[in-house]
């Protein structure tokens, strides 16, 4: 017998009597998921956005909020400007980014480790948690939200989900799924030393949210 | 895995309490954790209905393992990964060997994962001959060390700054600027990040396998994971079978309760879904993506009276708030998992009659039940271990008699009235000052404490002799 | 009062409270007295079961569980000075005769008519002793099967809050274990040492001159590890202070 027979039988005899068909197990699953405010914090801020920022902020990000897509660089440029980082900086290759005038800064595609920042784009925000959602694709390198030390990203604040589950519905079945989501939160840190927080493990240390409301 | 049998639990726990660097270390981390916990839960008005849910959840997966193992299956080859099942740890640790030869691996990075600890596997890497480089921040420091975790959320947390400043200094080249954790951090990046991207697999656990996706989510602080597992051009992960949640939505009200009873975040910092290998066209990603199951005595707990420790999610809480793992920390424990979950788990991997000395190490305060955040019972489990070491004969023959004596008087009251008024006179002998000091057959009372004399006769001798209370003088 | 109403409780002394210190027993009774009751102490009773209970030997447990529901089954109400033993009674003989057709139900029936005396007195006789007067201070410690087995938390307080001229000072770690834990302390004495050497710590901290709880192990082992010290903190069951014996001997100080 294969370990997967022998497993699965384990389980089955371990579970012994009549078992539930596919339709009530997937009712059931269902109603674990009833009532979903009951189970979860409120957010902390009357708006999606509000609570998004305010969630961003706690973790230790910043925030800019600004008009359309075309003022990204302007952004860029001043966090740059603040951080002291040079004009040098990897960029997501989103067509989003392709068709903007990025002035004296110099955009590359490739992300060198530690590299002192790069620009990507964000599928979604949660609000519960202030959390930034990537997706790996054809556009988006998954090593460019960990490679950086600082990493920038764009934001639209039409895409900012209320809960964890908004999202997650969004992820059904294999078809739907991206090879990788990754909801970052906050800087990278570490606690891993006497338990107190370090920021800035393998991860960027700093995370910059370029709010867009283009409606 | 590990050999509980190396030197006994007494030992090792006695030299444990003998090292106060171990104590300081011990107290650092797991205090931060029950503060941080519960500020994080004082913020979370909802928690109690949240963990009775994600109890729920956890039940309801057990209770159709097989269905959403099937599910898993199905979905993650759909996403282009690959299903091993391995009964045990052995098989579990030749799948990933061979995996690693067929890829022609000569570097693996692995992002820390308790299963794959539970396993053996680093060591059977080093067997087969793979350099293996731990990633998670902890886990480095142990692999310096030559250590196994001693912690499941915080593997180095029994060692100080200090010492894993001493542990760099000579490994990391150029060594930290100081012993500040900040600095200590920064050196260690340094050193791991060209190994993340020269690795040639990257070994990954897992904390939920999403049944209706086909994908495994990792949850790490320092980013470790997705450099792990983005670069190499194979992904490895190894899982327990009782890691399967229904879906995403699913994943996430445990998370809420995972994350705050371990580290008091509300969401770690990176929450990954790993869903097959790379996409065609896609930036990056491993070519291949692996999945072992992993049974190793699990589908046995179903049908047995350990059943509600599956729903374990190796938050780490029950050790944090325990009172026997916060005096001697996690090696003593001599197992994979230490604390109150290790406790119970331990027995089922190595054994009882290997690791019997630890459901008895517990004064069943029911703290660890208190915190854990899908309400396992751990005190009952512990209970039933004792039970089964009960009837197995393992306790020792002066234990035996001891309570064997001790149970024929308690079922004799007339008997036990006597035999209880003689000890008294006896121990009222020795404690004519009100304390004794030093007592035969007690001197694991005595040695450390004085133990209050009896004030004088029995209350049943003192209450008979007060003559039985007719109806008249009631108030 | 009338009779009818008074009802009729049956007092489980527990085995340590007999030997150790009697005087826990005879404050039971007068506070049970005063709060309404009919207090019996039916002599086929010796200890709850719990050291064998604990080792894992539920066969004894469970002949020492029946003999108890026997003699107890005829009273109103089985209370307890001790949250521990309560617990065991009240948890744990129903859930080792469960499966037992004849046992299990009586045990499950004197399970909910069991109580740990300082919740009997405020939840279910809405009691408040009268007329105490203690000059001094005292912290509490939540003895571990009290406070999670029966929830035991606010009782003690709202009793002790009825003594004049006593301050009650926090107790850093009122929650958590003294280190006791039955045979435990036998079995790891250098463990449960460290544990309740913290303790002892914690209670000093407090300042305060009396350490009160609700059980006799706890009490006992607390006590001797801060008299070992040289500690002056005098420590007492707390129905012994609500007794008005806050003036006597406390626990090891000779009578």
């Amino acid at each position: 017998m294969s370990a997967r027979d022998s497993i699965l039988s384990a389980i089955r005899t371990g579970l012994g009597g009549s078992r539930n068909d596919p339709a009530a197990i997937a009712a059931e699953a269902a109603d674990l998921l009833a009532a979903p405010e009951t189970i979860r914090p409120p957010l902390v801020a009357a708006t999606l956005v509000d609570a998004f920022c305010e969630k961003s902020e706690a973790l230790g990000a910043t925030v800019d909020r600004i008009g359309s897509i075309d003022e990204v660089p302007a952004s860029v440029g001043r966090y740059l400007e603040g951080q002291g980082l040079s004009a040098e900086i990897a960029v997501e290759s989103a067509a989003l980014f392709r068709d903007l005038d990025w002035g004296d800064l110099r955009p590359r595609l490739a992300v060198a480790p530690d590299a002192p920042a790069a620009v990507g784009l964000a599928r979604h925000g949660i609000a519960e948690s202030g959390s930034l959602v990537i997706h790996s694709g054809k556009e988006t390198r998954i090593l460019l939200a960990f490679l950086p030390l600082h990493h920038i990203v764009v934001l639209r604040a039409a895409s900012i989900v209320s809960h964890l589950e908004d999202y997650a519905a969004l992820l059904v079945g294999h078809e739907t799924s991206p090879r990788n989501a990754v909801l970052i939160t906050g800087p990278s840190g570490t606690t891993d030393i006497e338990g107190s927080y370090v920021r800035g493990a393998h991860g960027p240390g700093f995370v910059h949210v370029i709010l867009v409301f283009d409606a | 895995m590990n050999a509980t049998t190396r030197t006994g639990f007494k030992a090792r726990s006695d030299a444990a309490l003998a090292n106060p660097t171990l104590k300081t270390a011990i107290d650092r981390t797991t205090g931060t954790a029950e503060r941080k916990r519960a500020a994080a839960l004082a913020g979370f008005a909802e928690y109690e209905a949240a963990r009775s849910r994600g109890s729920a959840i956890k039940d309801h997966v057990i209770a159709n393992l097989d269905h959403y193992l099937e599910m898993f299956e199905r979905n993650a080859t759909a996403s282009g990964a690959k299903v091993h099942w391995a009964a045990t740890e052995s098989e579990a640790c030749d799948i990933v060997i061979r995996l690693c030869r067929e890829a022609g691996a000569k570097r693996v990075t692995r992002s820390k994962s308790m299963l794959g600890e539970e396993i053996g596997l680093p060591d059977a890497l080093g067997s087969a001959g793979i350099e293996r480089v731990e990633t998670d921040l902890a886990e480095h420091i142990i692999q310096l060390a030559g250590e196994h975790p001693s912690h499941i959320i915080w593997p180095a947390m029994h060692r100080t700054r200090e010492q894993v400043a001493e542990l760099f200094n000579a490994d990391h080249k150029p060594p930290p600027a100081d012993d500040e954790a900040a600095s200590m951090v920064q050196s260690a990046r340094h050193v791991l990040r060209g190994k993340f991207l020269s690795a040639d697999v990257g070994i990954s656990g897992a904390n939920f396998l999403i049944a209706d996706t086909g994908a495994t989510c990792t949850v790490t602080n320092e980013g470790n994971a997705e450099l792990t597992t983005t670069p190499p051009r194979v992904h490895i992960v190894t899982a327990g079978i009782e890691k399967l949640v229904p879906s995403t939505s699913h994943a996430m009200a445990l998370l809420r309760l995972l994350v705050r009873s371990a580290t008091g975040g509300e969401l770690t910092q990176y929450t990954t879904f790993h869903c097959g290998p790379k996409r065609p066209g896609d930036a990056d990603g491993p070519e291949k993506m692996h999945i072992v199951l992993v049974d190793n005595g699990r589908s046995e707990m179903i049908a047995n009276e350990f059943r509600d420790m599956l729903r374990c999610i190796r938050c780490g809480a029950c050790m944090n708030h325990c009172v026997v793992y916060r005096q001697i920390g996690g090696h003593a424990y001599g197992g994979t998992y230490p604390g109150p979950m290790g406790a119970v788990l331990t027995p089922v991997l190595d054994g009882l009659a290997q690791s019997r000395d630890l459901p008895f190490a517990c004064t069943m305060n029911g703290r660890c039940a208190e915190v854990c955040p899908v309400e396992i019972p751990l005190p009952t489990l512990l209970r039933a271990w004792r039970g089964r070491s009960w009837r197995a004969g393992l306790e020792g023959p002066r234990m035996r008699a001891g309570l064997a004596a001790w149970a024929g008087l308690a079922r004799r009251p007339g008997l036990y009235r006597m035999a209880s008024g003689i000890g008294v006179r006896a121990l009222r002998l020795l404690g004519r000052s009100g304390w004794i000091g030093s007592l035969p057959f007690a001197g694991g009372w005595t040695r450390h404490r004085d133990l209050p004399g009896p004030t004088g006769g029995t209350f049943m001798e003192r209450y008979t002799a007060r003559g039985a209370r007719r109806p008249e003088d009631r108030r | 009062m009338t009779r009818a109403t008074r009802p009729r409780v049956g007092l489980f002394v527990t085995c340590l409270v007999d030997a150790m210190r009697p005087e826990i027993g005879f404050a039971a009774i007068r506070l049970l007295e005063d709060a309404g009751c009919d207090v019996e102490v039916p002599t086929r009773q010796t200890c709850c079961g719990q050291p064998a209970y604990n080792s894992g030997d539920d066969a004894s447990t469970a002949a020492v569980a029946r003999q108890v529901i026997a003699a107890f089954e005829p009273f109103d109400h089985l209370i307890v000075p001790s949250g521990s033993c309560a617990g065991t009674i009240r948890h744990g003989y129903p859930a080792l005769l469960a499966s037992d057709a004849d046992w299990g139900p009586r045990a499950a029936r004197l399970a909910e008519k069991t109580h740990e005396i300082m919740s009997y007195l405020v939840d279910i006789r809405d009691y408040t002793p009268g007329g105490l007067r203690l000059e001094g201070s005292a912290t509490y410690h939540d003895s571990c099967a009290g406070l999670r087995e029966l929830g035991i938390h606010d009782q003690p307080r709202r009793l002790l809050a009825a003594v004049d001229g006593l301050e009650m000072r926090p107790l850093d770690g009122e929650n958590v274990c003294c280190g006791f834990g039955g045979m435990f302390c036998v079995k790891y004495p250098a463990i449960s040492d460290a544990i309740v050497g913290e303790k002892a710590d914690t209670v000093e901290r407090s300042g305060a001159d009396m350490l009160l709880a609700g059980d006799l192990g706890c009490l006992m082992n607390m006590a001797g590890k801060l008299n070992r010290r040289g500690s002056k903190v005098r420590c007492f069951h707390t129905i012994e202070i609500l007794a008005g014996g806050g003036n006597g001997p406390a626990i090891g100080e000779k009578p």
